[in-house]
């Protein structure tokens, strides 16, 4: 029993991973932690790391050496994705397990049913355990095939050839026949035929929790059978072919199977960064910030009363035409609009002067034009207007 | 001051992140005029002109760029997967022509499907697109019909990429690593 909480036990981890890592390391290579390495290891953490990695069961002594406990050997596999290959005949022993228990079943189908339902959470135990050993298997193998195939040591061809032959014999065509659902003697076709079973049993048998027992393990095979076909696929695709696969080599290849191995660490081609600003960009909390400051600059705004008279003059239509009647009959309109402006302004604009000459277009008005095409120059404040010499009289009425 | 001829589209399309390629015309003038260009782009806006026989682009200091890196992983998955059909991928991106589905049947039957599945511009057909997209906007591959495409030369950065790698690990030379 150990004494420590779980959590302080993942915390021993957490902080000691590198220590617990070494020990792996040198668990995986040798099969075992010299007393040794074991100390060597400890020795730079003090005499507390030994005692801690004993209480909280990750090693055990054998003799004077020791060994990684296999739950703590097997989370670092994980953890790390450094599986051993398993050798088929390891894997295929599940086939033994799975037989068995499903014999069991199928004869103990009316017997008692606590017992039944235990040997169906057992086969449903062997069958999670011998899908990933399958599966960590095929990763190894896709792994160890790949660097073959990538040949970063540069060995030679007749070399690669030796250990892809070894890979194929003793790895890859085992358990390709374990795999292989159309052998009947497969863990595969096992499977299938139990899937079979169970999906009868969870439709007809009597009994409602042995029928929900059969449902899960129902559901379960389902999905590991999907699984156990994309092994299944990926050693026919890549793994078998692979004599045929290491006699090209390209030195292309090599890099991008070094570089899928993770993908995530090392730099790719730089290309340009786009421009285009995003909400989480890194300039856009000072683009933002420089966009809404621009509204709170309050220019100070300065109203100026203007000293200068406004021109406020507006044409008095009716007084005009009574000055225009009482100087009939009239030689030069233009001028005498001039003229009658000149009374009352100094300077003459040149609006001013077109809204008088407005008169013109009255019909009480009749208008002679000049014979020799006289021309008179009339000069505003800012033209000089050249206009015909109209002479105006009243208009005879009929 | 007289600029070049297709000065602005030059500039308009390498600043987008386009790759001239030397089939167009306006390629021609940014080769004549390669010193011009390159001081421009380094005093105006800081960025390095990259001259190949086939191709042009620029590149910025900064290269914490993700679709580098998808492109990267999308043209390292499809050779690996040539190469296992028996096809010599370098042949393939010269010369043939791809359909989208030919790719997704690549992509969905790999081996690493694991990493394709994790990865957010890979992970399905319609993702798939969307990058490919993104490639055809910036003259990595050219598309032929809306479902098939052909790769141009602008590939070669990605297998000059992958060449320098290899020898790198052959050498067993340590790699900056891009932190995460």
């Amino acid at each position: 029993m150990i004494k420590a909480e779980p959590r302080t036990i993942l915390n021993f981890l957490n902080t000691y991973f590198d220590v617990v890592r070494d020990l792996f390391e040198y668990q995986q290579q040798d099969g075992l932690i010299t007393k040794e390495v074991f100390d060597m290891i400890c020795h730079k953490h003090g005499a507390q790391m030994k005692s801690r990695l004993r209480e909280y069961r990750v090693v055990r002594s054998i003799g004077s050496d020791f060994e990684m406990r296999d739950v703590y050997f097997k989370l670092m596999e994980f953890l790390l994705f450094e599986f051993k290959p398993l050798l088929p005949e390891t894997i295929e022993k599940y086939k033994g397990a799975i037989s068995e228990l499903f014999m069991k079943i199928r004869k103990s189908e009316h017997s008692d049913r606590d017992i039944l339902q235990e040997r169906i959470k057992n086969l449903s135990g062997q069958v999670r355990e011998f899908v990933d050993l399958v599966e960590r298997n095929a990763f190894r193998l896709l792994s160890e095939t790949r660097d073959l195939k990538s040949n970063i040591d540069r060995v030679q061809y007749r070399e690669k050839v030796h250990k892809a032959s070894f890979w194929i014999e003793y790895y890859i065509l085992p358990l390709n026949r374990i795999l292989d659902v159309n052998h009947s003697e497969s863990v595969t076709s096992k499977l299938v035929e139990v899937c079979e079973y169970a999906n009868r049993k969870r439709l007809d048998y009597s009994d409602e929790t042995t029928r929900s027992e059969y449902e899960k393990l129902y559901t379960q095979l389902i999905q590991t059978n999907q699984d156990l076909l994309k092994q299944s696929k990926i050693l026919t695709n890549e793994l078998l072919p692979l004599l045929e696969r290491i006699r090209t080599e390209s030195l292309i290849l090599t890099g991008f199977i070094e570089f899928l191995r993770n993908p995530y660490k090392v730099e790719t081609p730089p290309l340009l960064k786009g421009t285009r600003t995003m909400v989480y960009a890194k300039d856009m909390y000072f683009k933002v910030r420089e966009f809404f400051e621009q509204f709170q600059i309050e220019a100070p705004v300065i109203v100026e009363n203007s000293e200068a008279d406004f021109d406020r003059w507006i044409f008095d239509r009716t007084l005009f035409k009574e000055k225009l009647n009482a100087s009939m009959p009239v030689n030069d309109f233009f001028g005498w609009c001039f003229k009658a402006l000149k009374k009352d302004f100094d300077q003459i604009e040149t609006d001013k002067f077109f809204a008088v000459t407005g008169l013109l277009f009255d019909e009480e008005l009749q208008i002679d034009y000049s014979k020799k095409s006289e021309r008179v120059s009339i000069e505003t404040t800012t033209s000089v207007l050249d206009v015909p010499k109209l002479k105006i009289e009243p208009a005879i009425k009929l | 001051m007289v600029y070049p001829s297709h000065h602005r589209q030059i500039v308009e399309e390498l600043m987008s992140g386009k790759f001239l390629l030397n089939n167009e015309e306006h390629f021609n003038s940014l080769k004549e005029n390669e010193s011009f260009y390159t001081e421009f782009f380094k005093i105006s806006f800081d960025l390095e002109l990259i001259m190949k026989p086939e191709f042009s682009y620029l590149l910025s200091k900064d290269t914490q760029e993700n679709f580098s890196r998808d492109v990267s992983i999308f043209i390292a998955i499809l050779s690996y997967e040539l190469d296992r059909d028996g096809r010599n991928f370098i042949e393939s991106f010269d010369f043939n022509e791809f359909t989208f589905e030919e790719i997704d049947n690549y992509f969905m039957n790999s081996s690493f499907i694991d990493l394709i599945e994790s990865n957010k511009t890979l992970r399905d057909n319609e993702s798939r697109r969307t990058l490919l997209n993104g490639m055809a906007r910036r003259n990595i591959i050219f598309k032929t019909f809306e479902d098939r495409f052909t790769f141009t030369q602008a590939y070669k950065v990605f297998i000059d990429f992958a060449k320098e790698l290899a020898l790198k690990r052959i050498k067993g030379e340590p790699e900056t690593q891009n932190a995460e």
